[in-house]
């Protein structure tokens, strides 16, 4: 069952190694501290993980925001 | 397990702590999604330990290893090893040796990692070349590798891992590319074969069989398009994780950190049933039952361990007598003397695990603990956190499978100690009986009829010396880690004076148990490394080091000892040592750090009393040195 939104904000959290409840998902991904290609790397291996779509690259830098991330995911979930 | 009627619900066990739940995501089965989630938090846990043992990696890779690096940053944390890295830029693995990167010859790795994949094979066969021409693509390939090690080696000194080739994606001629000589699959074995015959003939090289990892994650698993065209990652995060495990293994073999003694229960681990309630005739094992050749099958993969040098021991709740008989069953592999320590009885099984771990004088971060009983698993794992318990479940079958898949008895080379150290260990029993008898201690040492081989490092025995100096914790008096390369160098080098010293009695063949590092500076000598194995406490075998030490001291006209002391938690057994030994505390000392001194005699009594030194090693010690020692000295 595809996780919820508060449970995709809990696992954003950990990637980004952030005390759980920190995310809300306005917060722009340019000013986490965290958000590196490793990071990037393990969204991408967890949306497959976790909705079974593969996310690219190309899409993601198209995200401002964590919840443009749900977002895309949940979006390719459903498309695929 | 125990008696039917005395099974502990494993909701019942405490707790576990923070550190050991850390520790779970990292162990089979592993759950690569939280790994690559908790990753950073992870780390930060890891990080709390102390008593890290530091290391230096260079990962030079043919793809990118920003992800190799970080998975196994966590594996090696997660077995006491503080890892520094060195990462090459992407595909620059041979230009960073062959030209001799500045950044990474400062680095000064003791380890390098050479993450190549099929990938990086330069040429692959023509279609339908000769058999000779392929031969020759194989030959110019391994030439291509082969001066990269040999660099390596002889310009950084540095243990080198080498993956050895995955299979490529794809087959275009299908099942010809196995069979043809030109075909891709023949042509990735023949260089693996290759690669392994190079580290059969070469020390300080091992192959990280990423082959086998390949098959075992499967190969569609193992390789991702999307990964390689996006990122040029050979391998996709779930290979990376199972590749960064799989080098965790081999980095903690070199560091002597592999466990040792495997302690299992009896009832339903060994052979199906309760021995106490069922008797010997009614247990499962055997061909004759599909889940006794299970049970059968189980038993033949420990005996396969204590082969090669795993000490078994047996902690089972049972009446003693009931549980020995189990062993007299007629489809038994194992029997009784395949254990070198057996306790059978009622009491709680942390209790038993260190009543073993003090008669087979070894340390519980030596053992694994195997039962299929998950309450008393818990038990374990809770009250010896130091012990590793691996979920095995229940169900037999699965047993090996999760011992291979934790690498706990991961060896970077079979030497000939490991094999005969099941031996030593039961004989070691016998010595204790033998102790017994006699009224006074110095009359059992004499009885023991001890016999000492003590030189300077030889070639044949560098893996053991490097093997001991890594994981010796207690009688270490300064727990200096050094590489086999280190180990290398310094042994050929005459401004240090080495020993080793082997212990053998009339009741066995202790090993190679004591290592000694001295440099020397004009006519003093100080010495950087003394350690000894436990395994001979109390046995006066630091003193034939000690009048072994003097002697060469004599030899080269070095008139000052110099002791250096670092405490550690693990070390306080060693703090009077210098002091037993008639040496002086000096000046020069610091936080953390004492100085001892010692002048030597021009005449000089032994301490040993009751270990007389074997001519053969006084020769062989005597010809080593005169090869090291510079003819003005």
């Amino acid at each position: 069952m595809p996780m919820t939104h508060d449970e995709f904000l809990l696992q954003m959290d950990e990637i980004l190694d952030l005390p759980a409840g920190t995310l809300r998902g306005h917060e722009r991904l340019e000013e986490l501290p965290n958000w590196d290609s490793t990071s990037l790397i393990t969204f991408i291996a967890l949306a497959e993980t976790n909705y079974d779509v593969y996310v690219s690259p190309g899409q993601i830098v198209t995200c401002s925001t964590v919840a443009d991330l749900l977002r895309l995911a949940q979006s390719e979930s459903s498309s695929s | 397990m125990a008696s039917r009627g005395n099974r502990m619900e494993a909701s019942m066990a405490p707790e576990a702590t923070l550190q050991s739940e850390v520790l779970k995501a990292l162990r089979f089965p592993i759950a690569v999604g939280d790994i690559l989630r908790k990753r950073l938090v992870l780390k930060k846990e890891l990080l709390k330990q102390t008593n890290l043992v530091p290391t230096r990696i260079a990962i030079l890779g043919g793809s990118t290893t920003t992800e190799v690096k970080s998975m196994l940053e966590l594996f090696l944390l997660a077995q006491g090893i503080e890892p520094a890295f060195y990462e090459s830029g992407y595909n620059r693995y041979a230009e960073d040796v062959e030209f001799e990167n500045p950044d990474l010859w400062n680095f000064k790795p003791n380890i390098v990692f050479l993450h190549t994949t099929w990938h990086n094979i330069s040429e692959f066969p023509e279609l339908l070349e000769a058999e000779v021409e392929v031969e020759r693509r194989v030959r110019r390939e391994m030439a291509r590798f082969e001066s990269l090690w040999e660099k390596i080696h002889a310009e950084l000194g540095a243990l080198i891992i080498q993956n050895n080739f995955d299979l490529p994606r794809l087959r275009p001629l299908g099942n010809l590319e196995a069979s043809e000589s030109f075909g891709s699959v023949n042509f990735v074995l023949r260089l693996n074969a290759e690669f392994a015959g190079y580290a059969r003939s070469h020390s300080r090289f091992l192959i990280n069989d990423i082959l086998y990892l390949s098959v075992q994650v499967g190969q569609a698993a193992w390789f991702r398009n999307s990964y390689w065209y996006n990122f040029h990652m050979a391998l996709s995060p779930t290979a990376t994780v199972s590749l960064a495990h799989n080098l965790a293994a081999i980095v903690k073999s070199v560091y002597g950190k592999s466990k040792k003694c495997l302690v299992l229960d009896l009832d339903n681990t060994l052979w199906g049933g309760v021995i106490g309630d069922d008797g010997l005739h009614n247990l499962i094992l055997g061909k004759d039952h599909p889940v006794g050749e299970a049970f059968l099958d189980f038993q033949r993969y420990v005996k396969g361990l204590k082969r090669r040098g795993v000490i078994l021991a047996v902690c089972s709740k049972n009446d003693a007598e009931n549980a020995k008989e189990g062993f007299s069953h007629p489809d038994s592999v194992l029997k009784l003397e395949d254990f070198s320590a057996f306790k059978a009885n009622w009491n709680p099984k942390p209790e038993t695990i260190r009543e073993i771990a003090t008669e087979l004088n070894i340390g519980l971060d030596s053992i694994v603990f195997i039962d299929d009983n998950p309450a008393e698993r818990a038990l374990v794992a809770e009250q010896l956190p130091e012990v590793a318990v691996p979920n095995v479940g229940s169900d037999v079958s699965g047993f090996a499978e999760v011992l291979e898949h934790e690498r706990f008895f991961e060896v970077d080379k079979v030497v000939q100690d490991d094999l005969s150290r099941s031996a030593y260990y039961s004989s070691n029993a016998q010595r204790s009986t033998c102790q017994a008898r006699f009224s006074n201690y110095e009359e059992f040492l004499a009885s023991l009829e001890m016999t000492a081989e003590i030189g300077a490092f030889l070639p044949v025995y560098l893996e053991r010396i490097t093997q001991l100096i890594n994981k010796t914790n207690q009688f270490n008096l300064t727990t200096r880690r050094y590489t086999s390369g280190e180990v290398e160098a310094i042994a050929q080098d005459p401004a240090f004076i080495t020993l080793y010293g082997r212990l053998a009695d009339k009741f066995g063949d202790n090993g190679l148990v004591s290592v000694l590092i001295g440099q020397v500076s004009d006519e003093t000598i100080q010495l950087d490394l003394w350690l000894m194995s436990c395994r001979v406490l109390k046995r006066e075998m630091e003193f034939a080091m000690f009048d072994a030490l003097v002697e060469r001291c004599q030899a080269r006209g070095i008139s000052k000892i110099v002791g250096v002391y670092i405490p550690s938690k693990k070390n306080s057994m060693v703090a009077g040592h210098y002091a037993s030994l008639g040496f002086s505390p000096m000046g020069g000392a610091s936080e953390g750090r004492e100085l001892w001194c010692y002048h030597v005699p021009p005449t000089y009594s032994p301490r040993t009393r009751y270990i007389r030194r074997t001519a053969e090693a006084l020769l062989a010690a005597a010809s080593a040195e005169s090869a090291s020692v510079p003819s003005e000295v």
